[in-house]
């Protein structure tokens, strides 16, 4: 709806008065042949209710709409108009096209956002600040906290009971496809694939290591050892069809020709650089996958990769 | 009250107030209360019609929803005619209805109502036994319309032959508004109306 004429310094012309609310026009638009200019707001209230014009009952429709002419706005910019605060105590006086950008910073405005002085961490309108209690509202925001985490937990708790289904299920195909390799050749291909797959998203899942003293290295881990570096794989995610076959290899016995014995390992030491390494988690120890070093020679790697325990320099 | 209404009126009743129809006395409004919700308004019977010489009273009600709704308007002064109801003074005017428009104003709508004063119209009746008297019996109409006029609204032509007919019928108990209405609308045949009374 329109400024209130009474706002204004000196009279206004009748051309800039909206006839629906009598005030002055306020983003003006008018009908398309007639020409008479409204108030936005007040001519699109009034369309709701019948589509003509509200002086001489021509059809309109709202898309039939047009802006008023540059030489009304021009008229209307330049009317001068008191602050909408004055009862508040503001003494400003703006030309109408500046009063929008005076509202937002004018220090009257009974509902101008300040921060609470009492250090709560809200902002608050001036005119509620005396009624503003930071433990009140602090007490409101905690619990639709707690309300929002019991949401959350609820969530929290149907994916993981969706996830144990969906693993259930995961290891039922598995153990389908096992049985059905034997037999078929291209779920043989599959089951590799997803096998691979499953390596390297564990990979990924890893912290890349770097080992800073090769010298540390135990190339005959005892049992005790060897159970505990398998326990840490099995928690880190590793796929069951490899893990065997890795632990094997935490061993110098089945580790490939450049490694295996105390000669070769000092003579092959820079070698060892070469080597992208991730951490068992928790352990001073290593995995070196063949995925993650395909362009090994062969007598420094074996499949699937090997395991290197460390007396201590893993980082 | 909504704001835009109430500014509406404001405006409205000045307007009025200064207008050249009040200053010949043809229209007139009050404000009943502070909100500018309740108005009296009073129209003067035009010229050259049997309204003529009467002051008609309207009550007038603003709805919160005005100028996008019209004005609650009916006659307080009982009229004989055939767009306004002679025993509630409802309006059947189309200003007040579906042709209502957001820009018209009390002064409008008062000098509408003046305007269906002048000319009825009969084939868009609010009374139907006036408005079948207005097309059937136009002398009657006239002369009922004034005699009502002179009873209600203060005009000065009268038929004498009405008024001892209206005696006649409070001499045997009936009050003076139902004499009217039904010797009004029996044409002014006495048997008629003593069997729409007693019959
Ligand atoms: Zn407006
Ligand atoms: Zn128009
Ligand atoms: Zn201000």
């Amino acid at each position: 709806m329109g400024y209130d004429v009474g706002r204004f310094c000196g009279s206004v012309d009748e051309e800039l008065i909206c006839p629906i609310c009598v005030g002055v026009l306020e983003d003006p638009l008018q009908a398309p042949t007639c020409e008479h200019a409204f108030c936005k707001r007040c001519i699109h209230e009034w369309l709701n209710h019948q589509p003509v014009c509200p002086v001489d009952r021509q059809t309109i429709t709202s898309v039939q709409l047009r802006p008023v002419p540059r030489i009304l706005k021009n008229l209307l910019s330049r009317l001068t108009i008191m602050c909408e605060n004055q009862s508040h105590g503001c003494s400003g006086i703006f030309k109408l096209d500046l009063l929008s950008s005076h509202l937002i910073e004018c220090e009257h405005n009974p509902k101008k956002l300040i921060p609470c002085e009492q250090g709560c961490g809200f902002v608050v309108p001036k005119d509620e600040v005396k009624d503003h209690n930071c433990v009140r509202e602090l007490r409101c925001t905690v619990q639709k906290q707690k309300q929002k985490i019991n949401e959350l937990q609820n969530q929290l708790s149907e994916h993981r009971f969706l996830i144990n289904d969906l693993r259930r299920e995961t290891s039922l195909l598995k153990e389908y496809m096992k049985v059905m390799r034997s037999t078929n050749p291209s779920v043989r291909a599959i089951v590799e694939e997803i096998e691979r797959d499953e390596v390297v998203r564990w990979s990924n899942s890893l912290p890349r290591a770097r080992v800073c003293r090769w010298g540390g290295m135990i190339s005959t881990p005892d049992e005790y050892l060897q159970d505990s570096i398998k326990v840490a794989l099995v928690e880190s995610g590793c796929p069951s069809h490899i893990i065997d076959e890795l632990m094997d290899n935490s061993h110098e016995r089945n580790w490939p020709i450049g490694l295996k014995s105390l000669e070769t390992r000092q003579s092959k030491r820079r070698e060892y650089e070469k080597y992208i390494c991730k951490r068992v988690p928790c352990k001073q120890a290593v995995v070196v996958l063949q995925i993650d070093n395909p362009l090994l020679d062969e007598d420094m790697m074996v499949e699937p990769g090997l395991v290197m325990i460390f007396a201590h320099g893993v980082e | 009250m909504a704001n835009i209404a109430s500014q509406r009126i404001k405006r409205e009743f000045k307007e009025v107030i200064r207008s050249e129809e009040v200053a010949r006395c043809s229209i007139k409004v009050e404000l009943l209360d502070d909100n500018y919700s309740q108005l009296k308004g009073e129209i003067a019977g035009p010229p050259d019609t049997p309204y003529e010489g009467g002051k008609f009273l309207l009550e007038i009600k603003v709805p919160e929803t005005y100028p996008f709704n019209p004005p609650k308007v009916k006659f307080l002064t009982k009229v004989w005619h055939p767009n306004i109801s002679s025993v509630t003074g409802a309006i059947c005017l189309d200003i007040l209805k579906d042709q209502w428009a957001a820009a018209m104003t009390l002064r409008t709508v008062l000098l509408s109502l003046q305007a269906l004063m002048a000319s009825p119209e009969p084939d868009d009746p609010q009374d139907a036994v006036v408005a079948r008297q207005y097309k059937g019996f136009p002398e009657i109409f006239i002369s009922t319309a004034e005699h009502w006029t002179n009873i209600y609204a203060g005009g000065s032509r009268k038929k004498e032959e009405y008024s001892k007919k209206i005696e006649r019928l409070m001499g045997i108990g009936c009050n003076m508004d139902q004499a009217l209405v039904a010797l009004s609308g029996c044409n002014w045949d006495l048997d008629k109306a003593i069997e729409q009374i007693f019959g």
